[in-house]
């Protein structure tokens, strides 16, 4: 690793990112922006809360409500169940706030965005149109779109910098705009449902995020509305050590309908970067929410340097009947994740699914699964899950599905398949299966193995060499989740699979 | 080079007890034993002594403690329960040839026992042995347990190895001609049993071990086992039915190259039990199968069974199965935590574990943990765990040929079971148990 | 024999109407065939005459020899003399065939008061009968169904049937899954059990199981009744051509 990093001094763009971009590796997304960037400082204490509530613009009620879960985070421990080894974070060594100086005084109109952002949209692949009407170009909303729409509310570190087809949104009666915007435009949606899936005292990390979430997306789908489009958030890590505290909150009134995408990349860089992102989400009767991620972060480079820290609590809440959430993940980056997508079926009939995907190269630590919480009668869950492990890496699905007695005549179907790269790695499950009723029937399966020889073998005799057969094979051996992606994202998540298991095998 | 060491997780975490009430917790535990007269063990007990102080007695909220409560095993002392003492012994295993050893609230009984002679085996007591200075089981005693604390802790096992008093200290040169039987009996109605037995069987040699009969109010049994290259451990275990108590039972094993252990364990019915395996697959081409079949009956007493078995494959082509079936009803609960790890270079490795719960009414739980942790990539592991009625519609297949209502339960209730039961090698032995277990659910309830 | 008059059925959970009003009647020692397309509610008909749950009868009754069906459970039915040959014969693991068979010969004979029959007994009747049906020592010591092919759990029921010695026998869709051969045996062992007093409701898709077990009667049934009934004559009728006509002139 060339490249000494200076933790101490932060003045716009410096050396390092130069030589990060130098040193790109083999990390496709591994370059950063220049950027001048404006940061709090060091640490975290009642007055870095107060001081990003203050920046946020946010009233009184949310900066106590900040406060109450940062003197709630201060008397908690960081949680260590889980199969993952890291040194100690240094909570006090972090950045909590940083943003693009250029957005000191947010933009009146897409115009006025840095162009180097809309560089980085570039880069990240966001759509031609959404770039169009993420720069500003005229016309650009009107602009006939190939194929399908996707609304896009950028995160660039903590900031929301742009949404788009924001009017065709609002004609739907469709809000989807930054937390801090909500929580200034809509105080009586976000005072009713913040925290209210999450609560403030819920874990560690999303105590902590409740006392210094940044920025995040905010969607509320109106009663009987079928959002006219997907909704997309690419997330972004750019400033070093500067810890990502993303809150998204999304509400799906009864009988309404969303597809909503996250996808992230970040820059390469030295030093581990600690997030700690929430989503709730609120679904009501009849309701149906489709959530959907591809994280390919930086998982730290071959030899275990760097990467981010990803430690996420995300929720869906089937608050009533018939309510409907499906998670899909596909989880390539990051040197340690932490995430558990969960679902509570509260309502009668509600259903959850979970499919994930979620490769470890190198030396990335990967602990992720789900929660179903079966609450209401007839409740159904599926979870499907495909771990891949190679190089050194460590990869756990811990998973917990619960009936409770008063949830009768449910039903769950858990499938976890682990498929191991190489002599050194691990594949762990860790599931928890609690059932206290009798006409509800839980079946879990589990199998770990190789990739099969045959089917390598196969595909060289076909001319395929060996990464390109193990990509193959990996991809088929993912199919059912990859099918369960909006096909956009099945492409990207596709050649991600390819790319994360590069340098796995010879 | 990376910052980040990648080590089982258990490695860099070890369960330490610094709360001084649970340290007051274990020294009223330890004040309420009288602690035996070691002879060749001393070492390996003040060992085990030290090491349960350091990790302490058991809390709720400890993972593997978290679906079983351990308070009634944490307690000073054991609570009296009901029993009887005159009823008859369990028909099961009767008939057969056999060597039986009597055990009364865990301390031998000479004089109830058939002599200790049996070709191919040398067996003393612990208690006997430990009056003298040195024994072939020094180098086992504790030894087998200490292992199996990785990587969780077991505080009552190495309760166990620091205060029993007595136990079985059996060396297997060659293959006896019957099995040996180990029957408990119950003297008084808070007896805290505790014993230890020590089996080791050597190169090629086989032994058959029953174990049945009436343990105590409260008792914590160990048995360990070291099977050597090509060595056979076939253990049926099958506690008197109906027979309240609260009971622990440990089996700690080291399985040598192409050695062979399988070991089932019967319960019906009897407050609170927990059975832990810790089997250590140390040799190629081993096998280890651990099987149980559990009925619990809320009506009967409170029930409450945990199976909390893990096997380690520590060596290349190891076969492995965990086969748990538990039929609960009116309020019982079953537990199930169950492991199967594979060490890095364990290759080819076949491992497989299914539990099953059969719940027959709306009040019984089944909670489960099932666990895979694999640091191999040529391995074959699976597990399966399931949890639901009765099926329906093999319910009225059964009816719909006349098989009435009950009857047609007991017969899908013994086919829930089969799996379990096929893991009991002998023919005999496997229709005895069949036998007896159609019984119980015939007239409920009976020894 | 059987009596069904004015039956109407839903099912329980979707409150769905399957039959609407079937009226039948199989008299001792006939064999009635049931014909129609898939969705008419002829594999509900058989399973509320042999009384699985999930089904609610809303209207109509069915009689075995005088004697109300409807409120028996399903083994006193069995024990009344009514039997079904299931089109998906369920597998049983850990149960033996023939346990199984002993323990259900027995319970009828002891439901109707007659003695049970000993081991021996037993054993020699159901060597005789598997030969017959050509099912090997093997099937009968196997769990039941357990890793049976289609055709050798379809002669297993009839093996049962033959056990059992029902006085009217439905058989659901027992074509299904059969090659030739398999069902020549079935169709030689339901033959071979025809009788003055014993009688046969047949229900099937297709007209070729019928060339091998003659029906008296052929019932057409469609959207839960039966539209038109006639001799043998009409199940050629559907196989030359289809329901579609049949189901024409019934609207």
């Amino acid at each position: 690793m060339t490249g000494t990093t200076d933790l101490e001094v932060r003045e716009g763009v410096d050396r390092e990112t130069v030589e990060a971009v130098q040193n790109m590796g083999s990390y496709k997304y591994g370059w950063n922006t220049e950027i001048e960037m404006e940061y709090a400082p060091k640490g975290v204490n009642e007055d870095i809360v107060r001081l990003i509530s203050e920046k946020n613009g946010e009233p009184e009620w949310m900066t106590d409500w900040r406060l109450e879960a940062y003197r709630r985070w201060v008397t908690m421990t960081e949680p260590k169940w889980a199969m993952l080894n890291y040194p100690e974070i240094d909570y006090q060594d972090q950045y909590y706030y940083a943003r693009p100086k250029s957005m000191e005084e947010k933009p009146r109109s897409l115009d006025d965005v840095d162009p180097k952002l809309l560089a980085t949209y570039e880069k990240l692949g966001i759509p031609l149109k959404e770039q169009m009407i993420l720069a500003g170009v005229e016309g650009a909303e009107d602009a006939p779109s190939e194929g399908r729409k996707v609304a896009v509310d950028a995160v660039f570190d903590s900031v929301s910098v742009g949404t788009t087809f924001k009017d065709e949104l609002a004609k739907a009666g469709v809000i989807f705009c930054s937390i801090s915007e909500a929580i200034r435009e809509h105080p009586e949606l976000v005072k009713k449902y913040l925290g209210s899936v999450v609560p403030q005292s819920d874990n560690y990390f999303a105590t902590l995020n409740s006392a210094v979430f940044s920025d995040g997306s905010f969607v509320y789908i109106p009663e009987g509305v079928r959002c006219p489009m997907e909704l997309s958030t690419y997330f972004r890590i750019n400033a070093e050590n500067t810890g990502q505290f993303e809150r998204t909150l999304i509400i799906a009134e009864k009988g309404s309908h969303v597809s909503y995408l996250e996808g992230c990349t970040a820059p390469q860089r030295d030093i581990s970067q600690l997030h700690a992102a929430v989503v709730e989400i609120v679904i009501l009767e009849d309701a149906e929410v489709k959530y959907s991620t591809v994280q390919n972060w930086f998982p730290g480079d071959e030899e275990g340097k760097g990467g981010i820290y990803n430690f996420v609590t995300k929720r869906a809440d089937c608050r009533e009947a018939r309510a409907k959430i499906m998670w899909t993940q596909v989880e390539t980056g990051s040197a340690i994740t932490w995430k558990y997508p969960s679902c509570i079926l509260r309502g009668d009939d509600s259903q959850g699914e979970f499919y994930s995907i979620a490769i470890a190269n190198n030396w990335q630590q990967a602990d992720t699964g789900t929660k179903m919480i079966h609450l209401g009668k007839n409740t159904k869950s599926r979870i499907v899950s495909k771990g891949i492990s190679a190089g050194q890496a460590q990869n756990t699905y811990r998973g917990l599905v619960s009936m409770h007695p008063r949830a009768t005549n449910s039903r769950n179907y858990t499938q976890c398949d682990s498929l191991l790269i190489g002599d050194k790695c691990g594949a762990h499950t860790v599931p928890y299966i609690e059932v206290k009723n009798n006409s509800s029937r839980v079946e879990h399966e589990a199998t770990t193995s190789k990739v099969d020889d045959d089917q390598l073998f196969y595909c060289r005799s076909r001319g395929m060499d060996e990464e390109e057969a193990v990509a193959l094979v990996v991809n088929g051996f993912c199919r059912e989740v990859l099918q369960a992606l909006p096909m956009e994202f099945a492409m990207e998540a596709q050649a991600l699979v390819a790319i994360s298991l590069e340098g796995s095998v010879g | 080079m990376s910052d980040i060491a990648v080590k089982s997780k258990a490695e860099v975490t070890p369960q330490v007890s610094g709360n001084p009430k649970a340290a007051a917790a274990l020294d009223d535990r330890l004040a309420a034993i009288t602690m035996p007269d070691a002879g060749f063990s001393a070492d390996a007990r003040a060992d085990a002594m030290v090491r349960l102080r350091a990790m302490g007695l058991p809390a709720p909220r400890d993972e593997y403690w978290r679906y079983t409560n351990p308070s009634a095993f944490n307690a000073a002392t054991a609570t009296a329960l009901p029993f009887d003492a005159d009823g008859a012994e369990s028909p099961l295993f009767t008939g057969r040839d056999k060597l039986t050893l009597v055990f009364v609230d865990g301390a031998f009984d000479a004089a109830a026992s058939d002599d200790l002679s049996l070709e191919g085996v040398e067996i003393t007591t612990l208690a006997k042995a430990d009056a003298a200075g040195d024994h072939w089981a020094a180098g086992l005693y504790g030894q087998l347990e200490l292992a199996g604390q990785t990587p969780v802790k077991r505080p009552f096992a190495a309760l166990n190895t620091a205060v029993a008093h007595d136990g079985l200290l059996i060396r297997v040169t060659g293959k006896p001609s019957k099995p040996v039987h180990v029957l408990y009996r119950r003297g008084t109605a808070d007896a805290d049993a505790v014993w230890h037995h020590v089996i080791r069987v050597e190169d090629g040699a086989e032994l058959t071990l029953l174990e049945s009969g009436m343990v105590g109010a409260r008792s914590n049994g160990m048995l360990e086992v070291d099977l050597a290259k090509g060595a056979k451990l076939h253990h049926i275990a099958a506690k008197r039915a109906n027979d309240p108590k609260v009971g622990l039972s440990h089996i700690f094993a080291r399985v040598g190259a192409e050695a062979q252990l399988k070991s089932f364990t019967l319960a019906v019915n009897g407050t609170l039990m927990r059975h832990e395996g810790a089997i250590d697959i140390v040799g190629d081409d081993a096998v280890a199968h651990i099987a149980a079949a559990v009925l619990g009956d809320g009506n009967v007493g409170p029930f409450h069974h945990d199976d909390t078995v893990f096997i380690t494959h520590g060596a290349e082509r190891g076969e492995s199965r965990q086969v748990f079936k538990k039929v609960l009803k009116n309020g019982a609960t079953g537990v199930f935590q169950g492991k199967i790890l594979v060490k890095q270079g364990a290759q080819k490795t076949d491992g497989y574990q299914i539990s099953q719960a059969l719940l027959l009414d709306d009040n019984s739980q089944f909670l489960a943990k099932p666990e895979l942790e694999i640091y191999a990539d040529d391995v074959k592991c699976s597990h399966g765990s399931t949890t639901g009625a009765i099926d329906e519609e093999a319910l009225f297949y059964l009816r719909s040929r006349g098989v009435p209502y009950d009857r047609a339960i007991v017969f899908l209730v013994l086919s829930f079971l089969a799996d379990a039961l096929s893991e009991v090698e002998d023919d005999d032995l496997r229709d005895d148990i069949n036998d007896r277990l159609e019984a119980w659910l015939t007239t409920p309830p009976q020894n | 024999m059987l009596k069904i008059n004015n039956l109407h059925v839903k099912l329980e959970e979707e409150d769905k109407q399957i039959l609407k009003g079937l009226t039948l009647e199989v008299p001792a020692g006939e064999v009635h065939a049931i014909m129609g397309p898939n969705g008419s509610g002829k594999s509900t008909l058989s399973y509320v005459l042999s009384g699985r749950d999930g089904y609610e009868v809303t209207d109509g009754e069915a009689e075995l020899d005088g004697e109300d069906l409807l409120d028996m459970d399903p083994e006193v039915r069995a024990a009344a003399g009514l039997f079904l040959a299931f089109q998906y014969p369920v597998e049983i693991p850990g149960v033996g065939n023939m346990t199984f068979l002993r323990t259900a010969v027995n319970a009828q004979r002891k439901a109707r008061g007659e003695a049970e029959l000993t081991a021996g007994e037993f054993l020699k009747e159901v060597r005789v009968k598997a030969a017959e049906l050509q099912i090997s020592p093997d099937m009968l010591k196997r769990p039941v169904n357990v890793g049976f092919s289609g055709g050798e759990k379809k002669r297993n029921e009839i093996l049962q049937m033959a056990m059992l010695s029902p006085r009217m026998c439905i058989m659901d869709e027992t074509d299904s899954g059969l090659d030739v051969d398999a069902m020549r045996l079935v169709s030689e062992g339901v033959n071979a059990l025809r009788s003055p007093d014993r009688s046969f409701l047949v229900i099937t898709h297709y007209q070729r199981l019928l060339d091998h077990i003659k029906p008296d009667v052929v019932h057409i049934m469609s959207n839960g009744r039966i539209i038109k009934s006639g001799g043998p004559e009409l199940a050629l009728e559907v196989e030359q051509n289809g329901y579609a006509d049949l189901l024409a002139e019934a609207d």
